[in-house]
């Protein structure tokens, strides 16, 4: 700290009034919450099993890998990038761990075991990817829209690849040994549940509480100005890709044992539902400005929607894209910044 | 090729196609035919993108190997596809740099590649459609292609009889297309003769295994009693196994798949989930048989019957050997 | 063709924030007007009122004796009123022709005739004196000559009253010069100019007659030539401006702080060398485009550096970045305050403590610790404004306030000013001036660099003025004066 140059100048009051209120209440930040309240009420009314403890478990354990994705897109839509490689990143980081526990299996005896090294895996394998990006991006400086783009090829094509165009599945034993991670709770809650709230709140942490969170608000608001703030831009990029890369695998870690296989159609357009997920929560597409809550409330809506219309049949299954289509637009309406 | 050898060769396609209807599947033309020096076969499909195009892509490749070895005149060229205008562009190199004879090409789309195949005949190209008709007819030669009708209407039959005329379904469709309404046609249609059999109700989960398991869930939240789920897709079967389990509902007697995957001849083979014990066939093995039919035709300098449908048949665990393949990936 | 306004009761509201209070005078045809004014007076609100931007809470304007209500910028273009932002609005990416007919094309039925628009657009720019490409992009313009184009631009919708505000912000001497003998010429024309301007000697050169605002409220109109700048400077601040400056107290020299030997920054410096000493205020002077500012970024190591050495406390340093200039004790706040100095979007307490989380996380971030750090910067530095509101929300001279409240807080040795008092009233000004006199007696380094040579003079105990990427001189305190520094500048100097 310096010492305080004291004012040099004695305070002139006839001009302290501020220019502006700040914006300490500000309604159309509860849009996405206004938006999940009137579709869990129209839920209800349309079929009482809505609103059953089974099914908004059901509804929250599938939103599980989309939403822990866009915890970690967050991050990287904040800062000002993009990542359209998530849903093939998965995919890939899905085969992988099923070949490589399968490889395992023989030599490892235990398949918990066996099923803790495929986790293991499988998160470094995503932080890999994740930092790889980041690398490209910052060091390679090509835009990340590209370098993703090229990625979400790349990853599907190689997982295609290993599969012979076909599915990779895991064995039995070792299914039935990894089954509880997606199929198991704890108190009643599922446990994809659990860790998505787990990676929920320490997105959250991460993002207000620490100096990490900070840089990387700052630099989406301005990359400049946060250079010349001495915060190291390059390092703040590269490690919201590695965080996001990290994330794609815990979805990937949870989204395994569901299925027990990885196909070419294993998390197809995720990237778009995750992207959609952050903005639709209220973080600015331009960066610099977010919100995990919204992004979480964000990433169930979208599940809800299509729960519900499963739920029911009063519209044509030929609308259902029209029906998320309108509650999405309907839902950036209600949250929509003022110019 | 000269001019002569040129105009000789149209008045033989000519003549072919008005003779075709009457021929039989590999029978001889008789002697106006002239069998062809070397073949150049090009081969367009979509790219491996879920179980059923995967077997698609195998089988092409399969039927590439196997046909080159046995014929050395014979060069076969396959090209996948992500979408129907990459296809497009695909066939128009086939015709111009590689230079093909004969087509051998699944369409992604009826009515966006049926003037690109239109503009391959043109140049003197002997095309072989498979599995999608073109708009116009008149662009191909011989069409190929399993039987849609059959696909929709066998589990249908197969339901009403087991279930003696009366049961709750819940259906999955595919992705929004004629395929998927062909099927979804013949099988509502064959079960309105039996009132007491209901179909609750029928969604897309686009011929993808986690689509199926969302879908799956939420109708088992909404109905508390089924008896049969139509998945219409083995690898949609799939998903509903799973999702079925994890609800742990016994009121469900079976789950009726399609297509006749490998994992899924074998599980009816050996009985192994009692939820599984039928299916009807509708392989990606047809692609190897378009392959095959077009090229030993075109080197004997043969025409194919204009219209050719590899039968569905239902598979049950007595004739499922019959449906068993090892080494395919589907 | 000259044309009369008069605003009578003006006052425009902002939600709850009342910025003008019942304003009324007039604007009288043909005449050059300075319209002075603190930030915050009220200038820009009242402006944009005139050439529709705005619409008035109450109060009439009315031109040539007729009320008038404008919906848009369009319907006071209409009226031949145009206003010239103080942050120019042309497309970079747009060629000179393209942005002079924006929203205006002409057509020939579905098409632009674009060789219609070209040869009204060049006899335009002929008339103002614009001497680069018409078919070039205006991204490649410098300020002087984007400003001609907005002139010229003005003249095509045939403009008879034109505002123009801080025109000289970012203009050279010369480029000033052919300013002034555009808006002479327009003045001859018959059309009525607002001008307005912190530098009143521009004011004092050029205008007819002065207007001052303080608060939402006008205050005086008198004469040019009856006004001396000190008064105007009174009539702005509402109080007795008896020293602008603090006194110089010049440190003794001893070892440097700060060494530079050689430094070459391709295209933008080459071979500078000069010592900073504890305690000194060093000003830079010099002419935009002489390397100053790129002088810093290549020692920041935001631009390459190709020889030379830089030795900070004695240690010699070769930084790569500005973290490592603040690491070793040196920081840099920007001419640039929105581009490269605040988050004008972020709050006053993330702009304060962004260079120094670490200093608030133990391991996570204590807002506690953060507040009472913006406490005491408002404290100290007499930042006035709404906390809990964004940077945004703050005067021009309150932000940079915040700005160098935040580039202090690492508590660099070495503190490196560009520009400080660009567009900041001159209340604020005094305060700045006050602050970085005071830094340097507490023993830091403050280098000023600076195109107002009344600061520079008034401020610093040593000035280099740069000329052509090189030093040209280095003028001691006591042989401070305008004429020796312009000379310098622009390479007329003779040596006694």
């Amino acid at each position: 700290m310096p010492s305080a140059p004291t004012p040099t100048t004695e305070a002139r009051g006839d001009r302290a009034a501020p220019r502006k209120a700040g914006r300490r209440f500000d309604p159309h930040r509860f849009g996405p919450v206004v938006g999940l309240v009137l579709l869990l009420i129209v839920g209800t009314a349309l079929n009482p099993d809505f609103a059953t403890w089974d099914n908004l478990m059901n509804v929250l354990t599938r939103t599980a890998f989309i939403g822990i994705i866009s915890i970690g897109m967050c991050f990287v839509i904040i800062s000002g990038g993009i990542d359209l490689s998530v849903g093939s990143m998965a995919a890939l980081i899905a085969g992988g761990m099923i070949l490589l526990m399968n490889a395992l299996a023989g030599s490892v005896g235990s398949p918990v075991a066996v099923v803790m090294l495929g986790m293991l895996f499988a998160l470094l394998l995503g932080g890999g990817f994740g930092l790889a990006h980041g690398y490209l991006i910052t060091r390679g400086r090509i835009e990340p829209f590209i370098v993703t783009l090229g990625t979400l090829g790349i990853f599907r094509a190689v997982l295609t690849w290993l599969a012979d165009g076909g599915a990779i599945t895991l064995d039995n034993d070792l299914s039935d040994a990894y089954g509880p991670v997606y199929y198991g709770s704890l108190l009643g809650i599922p446990v994809p549940v659990w860790v998505f709230l787990a990676v929920s709140v320490a997105g959250a942490v991460l993002l207000n509480r620490t100096a990490f969170g900070r840089y990387v608000q700052a630099i989406g608001s301005n990359e400049q100005v946060a250079r010349f703030a001495a915060v190291d831009v390059d390092r703040v990029k590269l490690l919201t890709y590695g965080l996001l890369g990290v994330c794609v695998g815990i979805a990937t870690v949870l989204y395994v044992p569901r299925l027990g296989s990885a196909s070419p159609t294993t998390g197809l357009l995720w990237e778009l539902e995750a992207i959609a997920a952050v903005i639709v929560g209220g973080t600015s597409f331009k960066g610099g400005e977010g919100r995990i809550a919204g992004t979480v409330i964000g990433a169930v809506l979208l599940s809800v929607i299509s729960n519900i219309l499963n739920l029911t049949s009063i519209i044509s299954v030929y609308l259902n894209a029209a029906v998320q289509g309108c509650v999405i637009i309907a839902v950036a309406f209600l949250q929509r910044r003022r110019p | 090729m000269s001019e002569v050898a040129r105009y000789t060769r149209r008045l033989v396609l000519g003549a072919g196609l008005a003779m075709t209807a009457t021929v039989a599947l590999g029978g001889a033309l008789g002697g106006v035919a002239v069998a062809a020096d070397t073949v150049k076969l090009g081969v367009s499909i979509p790219a491996a993108t879920h179980g059923f195009t995967g077997g698609i892509v195998w089988w092409a490749n399969q039927a590439k190997a196997e046909l080159e070895k046995a014929h050395p005149n014979l060069k076969i060229t396959v090209k996948t596809a992500s979408g129907a205008p990459e296809q497009a562009n695909q066939l128009q190199d086939l015709v111009t740099v590689t230079k093909i004879d004969s087509l051998v090409i699944f369409p992604f789309e009826s009515a966006a590649l049926t003037q690109p195949v239109m503009q391959a005949k043109k140049k003197n190209v002997y095309v072989t459609v498979v599995d999608r008709g073109l708009t116009d007819t008149s662009a191909q030669d011989a069409y190929i292609a399993g039987d849609n009708t059959a696909f929709g209407r066998i589990p249908a039959e197969y339901i009403a009889k087991k279930y003696n005329g009366k049961a709750n379904i819940v259906a999955l469709r595919g992705i929004p297309t004629t395929l998927d309404n062909e099927r979804w046609e013949a099988f509502t249609g064959v079960l309105k003769q039996y009132p007491d059999i209901k179909i609750l109700d029928g969604k897309y989960a686009n011929w993808n295994r986690d689509d199926a398991f969302k879908v799956t869930q939420d109708f088992l939240t909404r109905f508390k009693d089924i008896d049969v789920v139509w998945a219409a897709d083995d690898d949609m079967a799939f998903g509903v196994l799973k999702a079925i389990e994890q609800a742990k509902r016994t009121d469900i007697k079976e789950v009726f798949g399609g297509a006749g995957s490998k994992t899924m001849v074998k599980t009816i083979l050996d009985g192994s989930n009692p939820l599984i014990r039928a299916d009807v066939s509708y392989s990606p093995k047809f692609i190897y048989d378009a392959i095959k039919m077009t090229a030993e035709a075109r080197l004997k300098g043969d025409k194919l019957p204009a219209t050719y449908i590899i039968p569905s048949s239902l598979i049950t665990k007595e004739n499922a050997k019959e449906f068993y393949f090892p080494d395919s990936p589907y | 063709m000259s044309l009369h306004v008069a605003f009578d009761g003006i006052t425009k509201e902002f939600g709850p924030v009342r910025v003008l209070h019942g304003v009324g005078f007039d604007l009288h045809p043909g005449r050059v007007h300075g319209l002075l004014g603190e930030n915050g007076a009220g200038k820009s609100t009242l402006m944009k009122i005139l050439a529709g931007y705005h619409a008035p809470t109450s109060g009439t304007l009315s031109i040539d004796g007729e009320p008038v209500t404008f919906r848009n910028s369009r319907d006071a273009e209409k009226r031949g009123i145009v206003l010239i932002h103080q942050e120019l609005s042309l497309a970079d990416d747009l060629t000179v022709v393209q942005n002079m007919f924006l929203g205006h094309e002409i057509r020939r039925g579905w098409l632009l005739d674009d060789r219609a628009m070209r040869a009204q657009a060049v006899e335009a720019l002929r008339q103002v004196g614009f001497e680069g490409d018409p078919d070039g992009k205006v991204r490649d313009l410098i300020v002087a000559e984007k400003q001609l184009v907005e002139i010229a631009k003005a003249q095509l919708r045939n403009a008879r009253l034109l505002v123009m505000d801080e025109p000289t912000a970012s203009l050279t001497p010369s480029e000033c010069d052919r300013l002034f003998g555009l808006i002479d010429r327009l003045r001859r024309d018959g059309v009525t100019i607002v001008y307005i301007s912190h530098k009143l000697d521009e004011v004092e050169r050029i205008t007819d007659e002065v207007i001052v605002m303080r608060d939402g409220r006008f205050v005086a109109r008198a004469p040019t030539a009856e006004t001396p700048r000190q008064r105007m400077a009174e009539l702005m601040v509402g109080r007795e401006l008896t020293d602008m400056f603090p006194d110089k107290h010049i440190p003794a020299l001893g070892k440097p702080l700060m060494t530079v030997r050689g430094l070459t920054v391709p295209g933008w410096a080459e071979d500078v060398s000069f010592d900073l000493h504890p305690g000194e205020i060093l000003g830079f002077a010099g002419l935009v485009g002489a390397g100053r500012t790129e002088l810093f970024e290549g020692i920041l190591g935001l631009r390459p550096r190709s020889g030379g050495t830089v030795e900070i406390e004695g240690r010699p340093v070769s930084l790569r970045s500005p973290r490592e200039a603040m690491r070793n004790g040196l920081t840099y706040l920007s001419e640039d305050r929105k581009g490269k100095g605040l988050h004008v979007n972020m709050g006053l307490r993330d702009n304060l403590t962004l260079m120094t989380l670490r200093h608030h996380a133990q391991p996570l971030l204590s807002p506690a610790s953060e507040d009472r750090a913006l406490e005491h910067a408002v404290a100290s530095f007499g930042i006035r404004g709404n906390p809990q509101g964004t940077a945004s929300s703050l005067s021009g001279g309150n932000q940079q306030k915040l700005a160098i409240a935040k580039f202090l807080e690492p508590d660099p040795r070495v503190f490196v000013l560009d520009e400080p008092t660009r567009g900041v009233d001159v209340g604020a000004k005094r305060d700045i001036y006050f602050l970085i006199a005071r830094l340097a007696a507490e023993g830091r380094g403050v280098i000023v660099i600076s195109s107002e040579l009344i600061e520079l003079i008034g401020l610093c105990h040593r000035v280099i003025v740069m000329r052509g990427r090189r030093v040209s001189a280095t003028v001691p305190a006591d042989r401070l004066s305008e004429e020796e520094l312009i000379a310098h500048a622009i390479g007329t100097h003779t040596h006694h």
